[in-house]
This record gives C-alpha cells, structure tokens and sequence, in this order.
C-alpha cells in the first residue's frame, strides 16, 4: 500500500469514526502537503489517537495543526509531543492549550527553545497535572517576556528550588512570579516566592492568597524588591523636613500604591499627604513631599478658588464633604486628559514659585532632577518638556535673569496668583496648543517632572469657609481626631488604625459633638447621669478634677480603681529580652560607669572609713587660725548617695495599639519593650522604683494598674505582665497623675520623679470634644504633684506634643521622641539623664 | 597680685581689674531692653538672673555690661564639687601660719564687682544658700569660718545664670533663691540682629553669606523639639562664619560648625544638611565666578 493509499485509507476511517473532523483534517491535509504523504500519515495517525483519546484534545490538534506548520515548517516534533500527553489520563485540557501555544512557541522561541519550552512543560505535567496544565495554557509571550528560552529558564529556575524543598507547585507559583518579574525584574522572584513557600507550608489559604499578589504580606515582600528610596523608612527625614520649611505638621499617611499601579506619586487632598512606599530616589522623594505638601500650604484647595472655577462652569460647589475634581475636566471630553496635563502642569508651576519662596534653591533642584530624568523616549516627551521649560523659566525669574518663559504662564509667578488663574492659564494654553493627544494612562503618568503629581487622583478635602485656607490652625483639623465636624474620609481603607481607634472616640461623643461645635463648650459628662456610676465597693479612690470653666476643682469626680494588670506574657516578654539584650547590656555599661560617681565617697563626714585630706588640711588650718571648727574630716562610702525614687506611669489607651509609621510592628510593642528595659535598668541602678499603667473610660472608672511596686523585686510574673501589656480605653492623665503622686506619699526619699509615659493627649469619651477641659486639668494635676514635691517629666511619641505639652508640664519638663523606635533605648536614658 | 609685667604680657589679668578706660567694650547687639534692665536693676543693685540657651549671648551680655558700666568682672563656673569655701574663701598654711585666702565672691564683694555664678544650678544647695543674704534687703557676706560678716560694695552686683533644659528637672533652684532676682529671658536673636552680629563678629563676611547663614540658621532651629537637645547657637553661626571665611566651601563650613557639633542621627544631619544646601547650593563664591 503506498503512502498516499493509506492516506486515503485514514481519512475514510476518521470520516466514519469522527465525522466532524474529517473537514478539518482535509485543511489541514492541505497546509501539511509539501511534508510528503509520509509525514502525513504519521500526523493522521496521531490525530486518530488523540481523537480517541478525547474528542475535544483532537478536534484542537487537527484545528490548529496548520498554523504549527505555518510557524514552524515542520510536523513530527510538535506532534510527537502532542501524543506524550497521552501517558497521562486526562490531560485532554492540557492537549487543547498547547496545541494553541505551540505556533507562537516556535515563532518566540525558536526551534530549540519550543523543545525546551515543551520539556518544562512535559516536566510540570508529570510532577503535578494542573502545574502542566496552568503552563501549557500561559500564553508563551508572558513566560518568555521577550527573552526567548532565556526568560522561561529564568522564571522557572527559582521554583526548581522551593520545589525540592517546599514541595511548591508551579500552579501556584506561575500568576504571582509573572507579575513580579514584570513590576521587579527576575531576580526578586526567588525572595519572593521563598517566603510564600514557607507561608503555603504553614497556611494553604494563606499561602495562596500570597501568590495571587492578594496579601498584604506578599504586597510587603514586593514592596521590599521594589528598588528606591523606602518613603516609610525615611518619614522621619521627611517630617523633619516638611517642620522645617512649611513650620507646621502634616498628617502624612501611607497611600495604597503598589508596583503594579505604575509609576508613583505623592498625593495630596487638602487634609492630608499619601505617599507612596517607594519614591525612584530621594530627590524626587523629597521634591514630591515638599511638593505636595506646598499645595496644601498655598491654596491648592482653597474653597473660593473652587467656588469660582465651579462657578464658572455653571455648577455649585458642594458644601461640605469631599469634592471630586471630575468637574473641571469634563467639558474637555476626548481632550480630557490633555487639559488636565496642562492644568496640573500651571497649578504645578504656581505652587512651585510659593514653594521657592520658603525653600530656596527649590526651582533649580526642581529643573535639574527634571533635566536629569528626562527620557528621549517618554511618550509624553512635549509635555515633559513643557513643564521643565517652564520650571527653568521660573527659577530664571525668580533669579531676575532673561527668562524663557511663556509669557502666559508669568502671572502664575505672582503672589497673588490663585488655583483660578491656573485653570484659566491652562485653558488658554489648551485651546491654543497644538501638543499630541495624550494616549494611554502610562503616557499620561510620563508627563509629570519629577516631584510633581496628577492632582484630581483624590477628591479635594477643603477646609470649611470660616477657616484660613493658608493658616497654620488647619493643623487641627488635620489632626483627625475628635473631629467632629470632619466628614467621612473618602477612601476608607486608607484609615489607619490610629483613625480606627481615634473614631470610637469620635462615635462615643457623636451625639455631643454638636453641641459643643456651638461655641458653648459645654462637655456632657455620661458620668453624671444616674445609674451609671459603678457601685459602692468597686468605685476606688475619688479624685478631684479642675473644671477651667468655673475655675473650680470639681470635688470627689473622678475615681481611680487599682487594679493588677490580668494579662501576663512571659513569652513575649522573654522575646524582648533577647531582642534588646545587645541595647541592655549597653545600658548596664552605661550605668556601671556612672556609678562611681553615684556611689562617690561622701566627703567631710564626721565618722568614716578614710580620711577626706583636704577636710583634714582645711580643719588644722582652721584650728591653727584660732577657731573651732567642725572635725568632719572623713570620708565615708555610700551605696545609696542619691535617694531618688521613680515612678514609671504608662499611658495604655487604646492608640498605643496602632502600627508604627516606619514600620516593624506596633507602638505597644515598644512600650512593653521600653518598660522592660526601664527595669533592667533600674535594677542596676538600684533607685527605689515603681511601674504603673493607667487608662479610663469615663470619669468614674480611672483603671490604674500596679504593675510592680516599690517594694515589690522584680521577679518574672512581673516581666510577664510587662509583656502582656496592651492598649484600651481612653486617656485621663490628670486622675492617674493625682493617683500616682498620692502612691509617694509611702515612699521616704528626696527626690520623686514621676515618669509618664504617652502617646497622645489627654483625652476621655466624655470630655464632650473639649480638648481644653483634662488639658487644663492634667495642667492642675502636674502642679498638684510639684507642690507634694513630685515632679512629673512626660515621655511622648506624638510629634504633635509640642502643641500641648508645653501648656501641661512647662518648658523642659517634658521629651518628643519623633521616632517611636527609639523609645526602648531611650526611656533608661532619659531616666538616668533625669536623676543625674 | 598681678605684676606690673604681667599685665602688659597679658599673661595674666586680675580678674577684679574693672575694664581700663578706653578700651572698646565687648561686642554686644541688643535684641531687646535687656541693657535698660539691666542698668534699671544695677542701679538699684538688684541681683540679676540670666535664663536661655545655650550660646545665645548671655555671657557676652554680661562682658559687654560690666565694661559699660566700669565693673570688674568676677566670673564663677559653678559644677556638682563645688563647695562654699570655693566661692567664699579658705584659711591656708603657710609655713606655721594660716593665711585666710578670700574666695571669688569674697573678693568680688569686698571689691565692687559683678560676681557672674555661671550655671548656677549645677552647684550643691548648700553652696547656693551663701548667696541669700547677698540678695536681699541686707546685701551681706556671712564667712562663718571667720564668723565675720562682710557688707558688700556699694557697687557690687551679683548675676546668675542658668539654662532650663530638661537635665535641670530634678536640680531647679529653689523657688526661694529664684525670687530673689531680677530675670532677663535671652532668646535666639532675631534675624535682623543676628546678621549684624555674625557681620560683626566675623568682618569681612559677604553680607550675602551672612543672609544665608541667619536663614539656615532660624531653620534648623525648627528642629529643637525634634531629637536636638540643643538648637542651632547664634554661636555656631559665628563659628561658620570664620570657617567660610577661612576658606571652607560654605556648605561643608556649615556641616562642621553647625550639624556635626550638634547630632549624631542620621535623619536629623540628613535634615539639616537639606536645610544648608538649600540656602548655599546655589551660592558661588566671588572668585569662583570670576574665572
């Protein structure tokens, strides 16, 4: 029978067995003609196995043999690969996908680079089916990324490991690592997958979500690869800078960005700053910050601006809440995008020349980091240019040199110059251009100089009517907290957990607020209603409180119930130990080399183990001139020279329970860290010392918790209760500081220095949104405790203390730790610097 | 007693000399009434107390009153040993014989000076009592070794001084030694001032680098409550003055004279030096540019 016989022959017996494939295999006949009837009959009778196999898997090899050929112009390979996966039952889904890669195979990776592709995949297949499967099924451009075999090689070579070891799965693994390598490059793959294997082993569900890129561990890890300078890391720099050039705070928050969202931003809403996790450098980093910040400073949000461009366009600002730019961009239709590049690009330019004027030198570091950034290759190249011209423009003008700049664009240069003359400015600009459309979102981010941001990205958070749109009392507001007039915030999965704490608060008073907003500051005190009071025995010890209003103590208010602290740690307490044992033993160090000076002969003692030679000298000399002087001419050792005795006072509300901004865990982990290493440290030091907690929730339940007495040694319970300690409830300060003054009444020494330890102000669910009211009485209680000859010095990690603190414990009588890191180390320190 | 010789050496300089006549007082630039205070409390004899921080002029103050009002100045560093006897005198030996040795205030009392306690907080309680009768109505010396009591110079005046930081918690003076004085609050000077006085500290000075220097200057002072136990001296602007002058690149001057002395975190030299490139990145000297 000659080939071509049997040819005929195969094709009858597909027609009667398979009679919807006979058409197609006739077409594909066709295409594979100039291989010979050879090779033709090896190809029929492998599209008969596989039609027997599963009808589908062949149907898709018959369909899409043709274009293998057409890619390949060859037949055996592929076909022969295509009956491997007859090994395996129930691969006929796998069949179909790569039948449907394999033109682009050959077409991407070449002849050796399909084999290759195949055999992985072949690999795969048999470890795990559904990892052959998800292979099979990537399109091949996705795995290679434009480097051939190399790119496939690349992809699966970290996964070879951690399966080996960690039994991951390609299936698993292939989605995230393909987004990865695209944000990040190949080489963060492996640290990535490294540390999802290792939670997959743990947690399945976990795991997953992990490699889906659905975490927020995974986005971390990610996070951590992305190269650049960590804004989170470095907020402290940036504050530090914002405090030095604008002279006030800002409520800096973590925007939600991600690699994958493209290139990043620092954004601003009027209220608050969201800066990315990562900035490509600190220049731009810190042009971004000063940037953004300065829109808010300059009327960027300013609510007649607004209102006039609102007006303009014949619509009406809304009252309150926050407001959408869209608005001002929509009459633009198609042109949109390009109107709101020039729009950002003169409001840009109008807020940079307020910029130089408290920055200097802000222009021309803006014009050289555009300069060096500037990509011949940026699809948005003439607005690029645009702006940087402009840039240059105005730091030649501010120079008073010959400036190059638009002449339109000069009035934004003014003082005077508003958010209305840059949505004017940027029309006239528009209507007159004839720069490219914009095309795609990519393009658009490209537009912006380093520093600068798309504006309309949030919805303008604008400071109500009667407040100052510049002035510094925005601050307040920006506080967020007890806010009781601030709408909700827009995006509220960028609330962080401060907020979260902060806004029970604010729910608490909900009903109060209103009332107090009035001007009548009237707090309610839920206190005072009958029934709420605890009962008899549990109602603890009764405290005064100052009321400024009246100008009065209010007698019996507020009321302090001792309590120990339930919750004990050990193993965390333990951890701490050994997390901080390099930092205490420097402590220890520290203080054994103050020691000598502590534990210094007394001199000029009447009784002693030696002689003091100058009171000796001093005493004949004084005999010798006639008069009688006082023999105290020893000198005697002394452990305790200095009787200090110290109480340390924790603040435990709630907020202590929030993340830290630099990240690495929560405040109360370095509180409980902080006050384990106070006793260490106290312990070497050998003052007579106390450790207390407090928090409150209304004026008649002021918990106060010993947590070691002076009396008491500091044994492991007590560590363990150090260890286990964690936030609740709300801030009383004054009650506790009353409470804790009245617990020195027991102790004999010279010196009492009560150490309070916080992280916000004094606050209560019923102080009704009157900061003013336990300000003023903490203020009391402070002066309350100097007059019993305690003296309170307070420890807080609210940078926004200066603002209160000064008011409460007077100048020097207080400590802003600006990094809530540094609290472990700083709190012996700060102690033995105290009782110096 | 200081030889004839000596004093023209200069090797040493009886510190109860009061200024000679025709010599320049010290350099002192007035921030505000604190010359017409003080003069207000000397002629009244009232003892004065000088508060502020570290390197804001409050020394120079004193050297620049005592020479306008012809004292001799006695000036006293006090530290934690220092006793009584050191301030008001001793017996010594000599040979077979004592010899009573007055201490500075002694001196300063018997003789018409201003005695200048210099931090006077940092010395013992019991060696700041002494001064209580010098403070009042009575404005005597009691030396009990010699159960004498010494009424003072008509002229003298005693001053002190000290600087509220958070060290001085546990060690404030006593409210009763506080309200025996008069107290003049020093602060940074402002701008204004503190450019004429860095100009006239360091002649010389491009007024242009001065503007920058007092700029940078107020700047950094922002970050006080931030980490900065001490804010940036109008003193350390001076020192970065004579730095430029002596032909250091302006912004490294800056970083020797006023971020290095002051910190050792990282982000707050980082911040500072923001705050100095800023001002002087752009700045190019007057040679430079020529060529």
């Amino acid at each position: 029978m000659t080939a071509q016989e049997r040819v005929q022959r195969l094709l009858h017996e597909l027609g009667v067995q398979y009679p919807f494939a006979q058409r197609p295999a006739l077409a594909a006949i066709e295409a594979l003609q100039q291989h010979g009837d050879e090779v033709i009959v090896r190809w029929l009778e492998a599209a008969r196995r596989l039609l027997e196999f599963n009808r589908d898997a062949g149907r898709v090899f018959i369909l899409t043999s043709a274009r293998a050929e057409a890619a390949s112009e060859i037949v055996l390979p592929w076909t022969s690969q295509a009956l491997k996966f007859l090994h395996w039952p129930g691969s006929a889904g796998a069949i179909e996908h790569f039948m449907r890669s394999v033109p682009d195979a050959y077409a991407a990776l070449g002849h050796a680079g399909q084999a290759r592709w195949a055999e992985i995949g072949f690999m795969w297949y048999s470890r795990h089916s559904e990892s052959g499967r998800v292979y099979f099924a990537t399109p091949v451009s996705d795995l290679a990324a434009r480097q051939g075999i190399t790119g496939i090689e690349q992809l699966c070579a970290p996964l070879e490991e951690l399966y080996e070891s960690r039994k991951l799965m390609l299936a698993t693994y292939l989605s995230g690592a393909l987004r990865v390598r695209n944000l990040l490059g190949a080489q963060a793959i492996l640290p990535w997958a490294a540390q999802g294997a290792e939670i997959m082993q743990t947690a399945r569900a976990r795991g997953e979500a992990y490699f889906r890129l659905e975490s927020e561990e995974s986005l971390s890890v990610l996070l951590e690869h992305v190269p650049g300078f960590r804004m989170g890391q470095r907020q402290r720099l940036l504050t530090l800078l914002l405090t030095v050039w604008y002279e006030r705070d800002f409520d800096v928050n973590e925007s939600s960005w991600s690699p994958e969202r493209g290139r990043p931003f620092v954004e601003a809403d009027g209220r608050s700053l969201h800066i990315p996790a990562v900035m490509p450098d600190r220049e731009e980093a810190i042009l971004a910050v000063l940037h953004a910040a300065g829109r808010i400073v300059f009327g960027g949000f300013d609510r007649s601006a607004l209102a006039a461009i609102f007006r303009m366009l014949g619509a009406e600002l809304p009252a309150s809440g926050p407001v959408s730019w869209a608005p001002l961009f929509e009459r633009y239709g198609p042109g949109m995008l390009r109107f709101r590049l020039l729009f950002d690009l003169c409001e840009a330019l109008r807020v940079d020349a307020c910029v130089q004027r408290v920055v200097p030198n802000y222009l021309e570091r803006l014009a050289e980091a555009g300069a060096a950034r500037r990509d011949p290759l940026n699809p948005a190249l003439p607005y690029y240019d645009l702006a940087l011209a402009s840039v240059r423009g105005a730091a030649a003008t501010v120079r008073g040199k010959a400036a190059d700049l638009d002449p339109r664009m000069r009035r934004l240069l003014e003082p005077g110059a508003t958010l209305v003359d840059a949505y004017r400015i940027a029309d006239e600009i528009y209507r007159a251009s004839a720069l490219p459309e914009v095309e795609d979102l990519e393009a658009f981010y490209a537009a912006y100089l380093p520093g600068h941001a798309p504006q309309a990205t949030r919805p303008a958070q604008i400071p109500a009517n009667d407040e100052p749109a510049q002035g510094e009392s925005g601050t307040d507001t920006s506080n967020g907290v007890n806010d009781g007039e601030t709408p909700e915030q827009g995006e509220a999965q960028e609330v962080n957990e401060q907020g979260e704490a902060s806004s029970e608060l604010t729910q608490q008073q909900g009903g109060d607020a209103d009332s107090s907003d009035g001007g009548t500051h009237t707090p309610k005190f839920p206190g005072s209603e009958p029934g709420r009071a605890a009962d008899g025995d549990n109602k603890g010890k009764p405290y005064p409180e100052w009321d400024y209003r009246d100008n009065r103590y209010r007698q019996n208010w507020s009321w302090v119930q001792q309590k120990p602290l339930a919750e004990s740690n050990l193993a965390e307490a333990n951890k701490l130990t050994a997390q901080y044992a390099s930092t205490l033993k420097r402590l220890k160090k520290a203080i054994q080399t103050q020691k000598p000076t502590r534990m210094a002969p007394k001199v000029r003692q009447f009784e002693g183990d030696e002689i003091d030679l100058n009171a000796a000298v001093a005493y004949l000399t004084e005999l010798r001139a006639g008069t009688s002087p006082e023999a105290a001419i020893y000198r005697r050792r002394e452990v305790r020279q200095r009787e200090v005795a110290v109480t340390l006072l924790a603040d435990i509300s709630t907020s202590i329970m929030q993340h830290l901004p630099e990240g690495g865990g929560r405040l109360v982990d370095r509180v409980r860290a902080g006050v384990l290493l106070f006793a260490e440290s106290m312990e070497e030091v050998g003052d007579a010392y106390s450790i207390a907690a407090f928090c409150s929730k209304y004026r008649d339940n002021v918990n106060y918790y010993t947590i070691k007495d002076f009396d008491q040694p500091l044994t492991t319970a007590i560590k363990g209760v150090i260890g286990g300690m964690s936030g609740r409830l709300a801030t009383r300060m004054g009650a506790a500081i009353r409470h804790a003054t009245a617990r020195f009444a027991a102790v004999e020494s010279t010196r009492r220095l009560l150490l309070i330890l916080s992280d916000g102000r004094p606050e209560d669910y019923d102080d009704g949104g009157d900061r003013r009211y336990l300000h003023e009485d903490t203020r009391m209680a402070v002066k309350e405790a100097v007059t019993r000859g305690v003296h309170p010095f307070c420890v807080t990690v609210d940078t926004m203390a200066n603002q209160y603190l000064p008011q409460i414990f007077g100048r020097g009588h207080y400590m802003v730790l600006d990094r809530m890191d540094s609290l472990p180390n700083k709190l012996p320190e700060i102690y033995l610097k105290l009782r110096r | 007693m200081t030889t004839a010789t000596d004093t023209v050496r200069g090797v040493a300089h009886d510190a109860l000399q009061p200024p000679r006549a025709g010599t320049k007082a010290p350099y002192y630039e007035p921030q505000g009434n604190e010359i017409e205070v003080f003069e207000a409390a000397y002629r009244s004899r009232l003892p004065v107390m000088l508060k502020g921080p570290t390197g804001c002029g409050k020394t120079r103050f004193l050297e620049h009153m005592a020479h306008r009002l012809h004292r001799a100045l006695v000036t006293v560093s006090c530290h934690e040993d220092l006793t009584s006897s050191d301030l008001v005198g001793r017996f010594l030996l000599a040979g077979a014989e004592t010899v009573w040795q007055d201490g500075p205030l002694t001196r300063a009392v018997k003789g018409g000076a201003i005695c200048y306690l210099d931090e006077i907080v940092e010395a013992r309680t019991d060696s700041t009592v002494v001064i209580h009768s010098l403070t009042d109505h009575r404005r005597q010396l009691t030396i009990e070794k010699k159960a004498e009591e010494i009424a003072a110079h008509p002229d003298f005046l005693l001053v002190i001084s000290y600087n509220p930081g958070y060290q001085t918690v546990l060690k404030d003076l006593k409210p009763s030694t506080k309200q025996r004085f008069i107290a003049i609050n020093f602060d940074f000077p402002s701008e204004e001032v503190e450019r004429k006085i860095i100009a006239n500290e360091v002649p010389g000075t491009p007024p242009d680098i001065v503007t920058r220097l007092v700029a940078a200057g107020r700047k950094a002072r922002l970050l006080k409550d931030h980490g900065l136990e001490e804010a940036t001296s109008t003193r350390a602007l001076v020192y970065a003055a004579h730095m430029i002058n002596a032909g250091l690149e302006p912004i490294e001057a800056c970083r020797v004279a006023m971020v290095n002395p002051i910190t050792d975190d990282i982000e707050l030299t980082e911040a500072l030096l923001e705050i100095v490139k800023a001002h002087f990145s752009q700045w190019k000297s007057p040679t430079a540019s020529t060529g």
